[in-house]
């Protein structure tokens, strides 16, 4: 997935400086320019517009950059559908029997501890970190896998 | 009490080991997990803190076996692929 959109981002990049606007930009440069510098420091337009050039391509570049390399952030709504999407493709859980995110385990869906060592290996690949035992054997229902992983992964909202 | 629960926790750490390690089996993943879980079930009711020390270690045994396996197997592929006319001459 990461590699996926690394090349997708490295193919475009080369695209993207090409279609840059250079000439208006350069134009465009100098009344942007007015509206970060203070007047004060600004002594005359020779001085000035080369470097607000400077300033700007990069900040072009990494904007283009961010856009192709950044994931949408996390949050709990998006959190609990993958949860839920990694639980429904365990096989040994009856699609009916998750109701909710409250349905636990071992008394709502009849799993063993097994099972639940494997989900919790699945959420681990899923999110890519690893959850050590001692909080893993908490984990026994989705909301609680959901509200372990936004609490590792800072997501409040 | 206490004792027991250690127990449990290192016999599911041995299971998620086990299971990493057959992630990459020959005869394919689903079939290592089938037979590690068939195996896990049969000695369930075990409940002498010795008998279940030793099982443990057999558990670590076939981890180490395993790990073997895969470095014989790693170690036969890179020998074919650099000392592949070698063989056919000998």
């Amino acid at each position: 997935m990461a590699a996926c959109v690394l090349s997708f981002c490295v193919h475009h990049l080369p695209a993207a400086f090409a279609s840059l606007p250079w000439v208006p930009m350069l134009a465009t440069a100098w009344p942007l320019s007015t509206a970060l510098c203070p007047a004060g420091t600004r002594t005359g337009p020779g001085a000035s517009q080369p470097a607000s050039v400077l300033v700007q391509v990069p900040s072009q570049v990494t904007q283009l950059c961010q856009q192709y390399s950044d994931v949408p952030p996390l949050t709990l709504e998006g959190l609990k559908d993958c949860v839920l999407y990694v639980l429904k493709l365990y096989d040994r859980i009856d699609l009916e029997k998750i109701t909710g995110v409250n349905s636990h385990f071992m008394k709502d869906l009849g799993l063993d501890s097994l099972d639940q060592v494997e989900i919790i290996m699945a959420m681990e690949d899923e999110f890519g970190f690893e959850i050590p035992y001692v909080d893993a054997e908490k984990l026994m229902c989705p909301q609680e896998i959901v509200d372990y992983i936004a609490d590792k992964k800072d997501v409040y909202k | 009490m206490k004792m027991a629960n250690s127990l449990r926790g290192e016999v599911l750490n041995l299971y998620k080991n086990l299971l990493y390690l057959g992630r990459e089996y020959p005869k394919g993943a689903d079939y290592f997990k089938r037979r590690l879980r068939n195996v896990f079930l049969k000695n369930k009711d075990v409940k002498d803190p010795e008998k279940i020390k030793e099982l443990i270690r057999r558990g670590e045994f076939v981890m180490k076996e395993l790990e073997a396996l895969y470095f014989l197997r790693k170690y036969r592929a890179m020998k074919q692929r650099y000392y592949s006319d070698i063989n056919k001459t000998n």
